[in-house]
């Protein structure tokens, strides 16, 4: 965590750089609701909502925490990270923890400062929703953690890490449901994005935010959401274990 | 003149044969370069599934600003992306070399690095063009295609410039961390969309701030024979183009004037 206090102003222009997106979607879902009060069961009010938080979610785990665990695959750091009698992923996934208080905290203010100025948030559905909201945060924090865990598991085959941070960026902003919410999605891809593990990131915590899932289908949602962590923290012990033991490191 | 041209290419192919080196590296650049703006492609076939057009453009006009604004950008990572090694170079004292070398600085520079990857986005952007103009009521005439390639040319060029504009900061601001040249670069986001949806700042922002609506939003007015008081300044393009190379190499003289080197 104090690593990333060190470099503030970056991580704050970072974090502002991104949401850049933020005001391309507001001006286009602005001129889209002109014509039409709903779209695929949105009103502008929650689409407004929607398009804000579902950036300040997606800066929580940024680049810094990928470019970090990337990094010390790609150095050759991690022969030091693997002396130490901890396991390894767990460590990752904590260090990530630190590093995205910052970028929450910077997030955050920006959400709230954008919200209140400029685009009329709306509260949560309920104080349950706010609860559960909150809940689904840190599931799907913890989901993102351990994907970009994983995707930096494949630096042990290449040199940099540019191209995979595009790549792993790109992908999550889509499958997440940052971009575009997962209903208005076309149908081929809102079946991809229904399944995977992504969607617990921003789409699963907005729904419940602005009480779009009630019932037994919130129930489901959770379910999904804690069953694939459950996986995954497995998974990704077991990756790592198995990409370590398959190649050589650099330099080494 | 020649002499630089001949030394320019020699350069460029060196440093794109490196980055061809790299096997996985190479494939795992386009690809993550690719889905990056391709990412924006899917949302704008989703966004136009559910819509038919917005502020009047259709998703393939749509299609077409987003090829204006990504074909150049690409053919500048290939060619152009030196410039972004030269705050680090400034920062190390390494910039003292390319000064001693009987090469103009800015040659060297330019040809410091060639991101392979540009290939990714000028496949991508050439296809949204042709899929874009190939659909929309776009006629061609000579003077049409004409222009277009004009403009491809000149909008290359004003990147390449403002690749070196955004960077020269690290004359004056010698940490190499700096965000704000990431963040021009990216406003051309902007430039993806009809300018009809903005807010009035955002408007002014990327017509005089970072001019990336004269590379595809007024140029494709012309295309599109939109008749609006704003057509005009796509013929203009080009005259921004001249301004920012303008400005860019007069900043580029007082930078090197004022480096001092880091102290050795």
């Amino acid at each position: 965590m104090q690593t990333a206090i060190a470099y503030r102003v970056t991580a704050l222009f970072q974090i502002a750089i991104t949401f850049i997106w933020v005001f391309i979607l507001y001006a286009l879902w602005d001129a889209a609701f002109l014509e039409s009060g709903a779209i695929a069961g949105y009103t502008w009010d929650e689409m407004r909502t929607y398009i804000l938080i579902a950036y300040g979610l997606n800066a929580l785990v940024g680049w810094r925490v990928g470019g970090q665990m990337m990094g010390t695959i790609r150095t050759g750091e991690i022969t030091r990270e693997l002396t130490r009698p901890l396991n390894y992923r767990s460590t990752q996934v904590a260090t990530a923890a630190g590093l995205s208080v910052i970028e929450g905290v910077i997030g955050l203010l920006l959400v709230v400062i954008l919200g209140t100025l400029f685009f009329d948030v709306q509260p949560p559905d309920s104080v349950r929703a706010a609860i559960l909201f909150v809940f689904a945060v840190l599931v799907g924090f913890l989901i993102k953690a351990l994907c970009i865990f994983l995707v930096s598991l494949l630096c042990f085959w290449t040199l940099s890490s540019v191209g995979l941070m595009w790549a792993q960026q790109s992908v999550i902003s889509i499958l997440s449901g940052t971009l575009i919410p997962i209903a208005m999605m076309p149908d081929w891809l809102r079946l991809v994005a229904e399944v995977l593990p992504l969607r617990g990131i921003v789409s699963t915590p907005l729904q419940i935010y602005l009480g779009k899932s009630q019932g037994w289908d919130l129930v489901g949602l959770l379910a999904l959401q804690v069953g694939w962590l459950a996986v995954l923290w497995v998974f990704s012990d077991w990756a790592w274990k198995a990409a370590f033991n398959a190649v050589e490191i650099q330099g080494g | 003149m020649r002499r630089n041209a001949r030394l320019y290419l020699k350069l460029q192919l060196i440093q794109l044969r490196t980055a061809v080196e790299y096997r996985a590296d190479f494939w795992i650049g386009i690809l993550g370069a690719s889905l990056m703006h391709g990412a924006g492609l899917v949302f704008v076939v989703a966004l136009f599934g559910q819509i038919n057009e917005i502020a009047g453009w259709s998703a393939w006009e749509v299609a077409i600003l987003y090829g204006l604004a990504l074909i150049p950008r690409g053919l500048t990572e290939l060619f152009c992306d030196g410039p972004w090694t030269l705050r680090m170079m400034l920062n190390k004292g390494e910039f003292d070399r390319v000064l001693v070398r009987p090469v103009s600085p800015a040659l060297q520079v330019v040809t410091m690095l060639a991101s392979i990857h540009g290939v990714g986005q000028l496949t991508l952007g050439t296809v949204a063009f042709w899929l874009g103009a190939s659909r929309s009521d776009l006629d061609w005439t000579w003077w049409k295609a004409a222009f277009f390639v004009a403009i491809v040319i000149s909008s290359w060029i004003m990147l390449c410039a403002i690749n070196f504009l955004v960077n020269l900061i690290g004359f004056w601001e010698p940490s190499a961390q700096s965000a704000i040249p990431t963040a021009y670069a990216m406003l051309i986001d902007f430039a993806k969309f009809p300018l009809d949806i903005y807010h009035n700042a955002i408007k002014v922002l990327i017509t005089v701030v970072a001019p990336y609506a004269f590379i595809s939003y007024f140029p494709a007015l012309v295309l599109l024979d939109r008749e609006t008081a704003w057509t005009w300044l796509g013929l203009a393009s080009p005259l921004v183009t001249i301004v920012v190379v303008l400005l860019t190499s007069r900043l580029w003289k007082i930078g090197l004037n004022r480096y001092q080197g880091v102290g050795h």
